[in-house]
């Protein structure tokens, strides 16, 4: 190698931290079965909670770039959550995946217009989720 | 008094110029007299014949207004003001006949809410305006209104809506027919309630089931033949618990009307290679052939991907459900002239529209000739699928029966006892 002309490499990019991820679903059995998706597609838990309310201030909080929301939770509904998260600037870029058990064309095209990233129509399979997971950790943020 | 017949008698001519002519000029003059007073009975008999049959009109008509007594009838004029009242409005809205008929409006028994987002949706007056803006586009106008009682209840009411016309013809008023909903839309609602309640309530578990199944059938630490088999029965069941949710929610919104497609081009052809892929292994340990007869540059027809394959998928998994061991269910897809009468022929005839005509034949137990005609109800079962026990809840057809007419098609059967039966589906096909 010329060392006359060595020249100042770029810093190798640093490995790049998992993608952190807000889970919400009101089912403690579903919500332990998401987080073990989110693990598998390689990204981290940031919260797990069981509402509405907690899954708004979650997000504000932690700030993770994507939420796995189920639809039909108390406190506010997951299309609810999805508005609100979408409305406010700080959280607009949050990648937002919705869980419902409502599989109807029609439940799609409301949580679509909610401002969801992707839905996924419970029951779904696990591989499924895994990989929808993965699609939206590696989308740019809009 | 004598009887003249007024039809036939003549006022008899003066005679005058002779000397006794007076008393001829007074008897020609009873004459007349008694003509024209026949006449004058005659009309006044005319007169009262009339008015008694236009009297026996208005009482008929009167009597059958005041039979309905489960349907408010209300007549108004141009203005909205009430002309007629009968017993039911009576009941529904408890106001007596007295106390609306040309004191009160049509208005005073709406929601004022409610015609005021009428006349903005339609651009209307607001006021009877807005409430007879569309019968007065259409001629005529049904839909659900919001009544107020007496005592300020509020009743969903199915109105229509009619223009009223007077003697000569001329637009008088309208008429507004309607029938008490409340009931029945509160239990429809309640229906649509215990459906998405069943539907969260039955997926979420099922989640849950097939999601850990599917963990532990992946994961790493191999599992036993056995074991695998295990999990394999019980991921199996919970599929078919998964269909049945599904199939009993599609029936119900089929039910509530809510059942909508969303149609593009969609390659039959296509469709019915998946629905043998998906029966295969099924038609296999059944020792069933399936034998697909499709046209290889594929049938496109106008339509929902996703409910034809549901359609088709459910013909197919039918067919070899009912085929004993042996047997052959046969899958032919081809294009069609559909006659008027319902007949098909390959060739194109006058008055003939073009179809996709799916035939699903099997070879297996049939269903008797009585029963074909309840084929397609719900939860309906032939005897010899239950004598054959053969499994099912007697959904699959009136949904694929459901699906085929929302796509303007139609399904038919034939079939014999012991010798087979033959499902066609026939989709219109677009005109060129």
């Amino acid at each position: 190698m010329d060392r006359t002309t060595s020249v100042l490499l770029p810093a190798a990019p640093p490995a790049p931290s998992p993608v952190r991820v807000l889970v919400a679903d009101d089912e403690d059995d579903i919500r332990a079965l998401v987080c073990l998706a989110v693990a598998k597609a390689g990204a981290t838990v940031a919260a797990a909670v069981a509402d509405g309310t907690a899954a708004l201030a979650g997000a504000r909080a932690g700030l993770p770039e994507l939420a796995v929301l189920d639809v039909s939770m108390p406190g506010a509904t997951g299309l609810e959550v999805c508005a609100a998260l979408r409305a406010d600037p700080a959280t607009a870029g949050i990648r937002i995946l919705l869980l419902s058990a409502g599989a109807s064309s029609d439940d799609v095209a409301r949580g679509l217009a909610a401002g969801a990233d992707a839905y996924l129509a419970k029951p779904f399979g696990v591989s499924a989720l895994v990989r929808q997971i993965q699609a939206l950790a590696t989308r740019q943020p809009a | 008094m004598t009887a003249v017949d007024p039809r036939t008698a003549r006022v008899p001519r003066p005679r005058t110029g002779r000397p006794d002519s007076r008393d001829a000029e007074l008897e020609r003059l009873r004459a007349e007299n008694a003509v024209l007073l026949a006449q004058v009975q005659s009309r006044a008999d005319e007169l009262d014949v009339a008015t008694r049959m236009l009297a026996a009109r208005a009482q008929t008509m009167t009597s059958v207004i005041d039979a309905v007594t489960e349907q408010s009838i209300i007549g108004t004029d141009r203005d909205g003001v009430i002309r007629v009242w009968n017993p039911g409005a009576e009941k529904m809205l408890g106001v007596r006949r007295p106390e609306v008929v040309r004191q009160r409006s049509i208005v005073d028994f709406h929601l004022p809410e409610e015609l005021e987002a009428e006349a903005e949706t339609c651009g209307s007056a607001p006021g009877v305006a807005a409430l007879v803006h569309a019968a007065q586009q259409q001629g005529s106008d049904v839909r659900d209104w919001t009544y107020v009682a007496a005592d300020g209840s509020h009743r969903t009411v199915s109105v229509a809506i009619t223009p009223r016309t007077d003697d000569d013809g001329a637009h008088a008023g309208w008429n507004f027919v309607g029938t008490d909903m409340t009931e029945a839309r509160a239990t429809e609602r309640m229906k649509d309630q215990f459906v998405s309640l069943i539907s969260h309530e039955l997926r979420t578990p099922l989640t849950s089931i097939l999601g850990y199944l599917e963990l532990v059938l992946e994961d790493d630490q191999p599992l036993t033949d056995e074991q695998r088999a295990y999990l394999s029965t019980v991921e199996r069941n919970a599929d078919r618990l998964l269909r049945l949710v599904g199939d009993l929610l599609f029936t119900a919104q089929v039910d509530a009307g809510r059942f909508s497609l969303h149609p593009l081009d969609v390659d039959l052809a296509g469709v019915v290679r998946a629905a043998e892929e998906t029966a295969r292994v099924t038609a296999a340990t059944a020792g069933v052939e399936v034998v697909v007869e499709v046209p290889e540059d594929g049938l496109v027809v106008p339509g929902d991907a996703v409910r034809l394959g549901q359609a088709c998928d459910n013909l197919v998994s039918n067919a070899v459900k009912f085929t004993p061991a042996g047997g052959r269910v046969t899958l032919s897809l081809r294009s069609a002239w559909s006659m008027p009468d319902g007949t098909t022929s390959d060739a194109p005839r006058p008055g003939a529209v073009p179809v996709a005509q799916l035939a699903v034949s099997d070879t297996g137990i049939g269903i008797p000739t009585g029963e074909q005609g309840k084929m397609f109800t719900r939860f309906f079962r032939a005897s010899t699928a239950r004598r054959n026990a053969v499994p099912g809840v007697g959904l699959g057809l009136a949904i694929t029966k459901a699906i085929t007419t929302a796509h303007g098609g139609t399904l038919d059967v034939v079939s014999a006892e012991g010798e087979g039966t033959t499902f066609t589906l026939t989709l219109p096909l677009p005109t060129a």
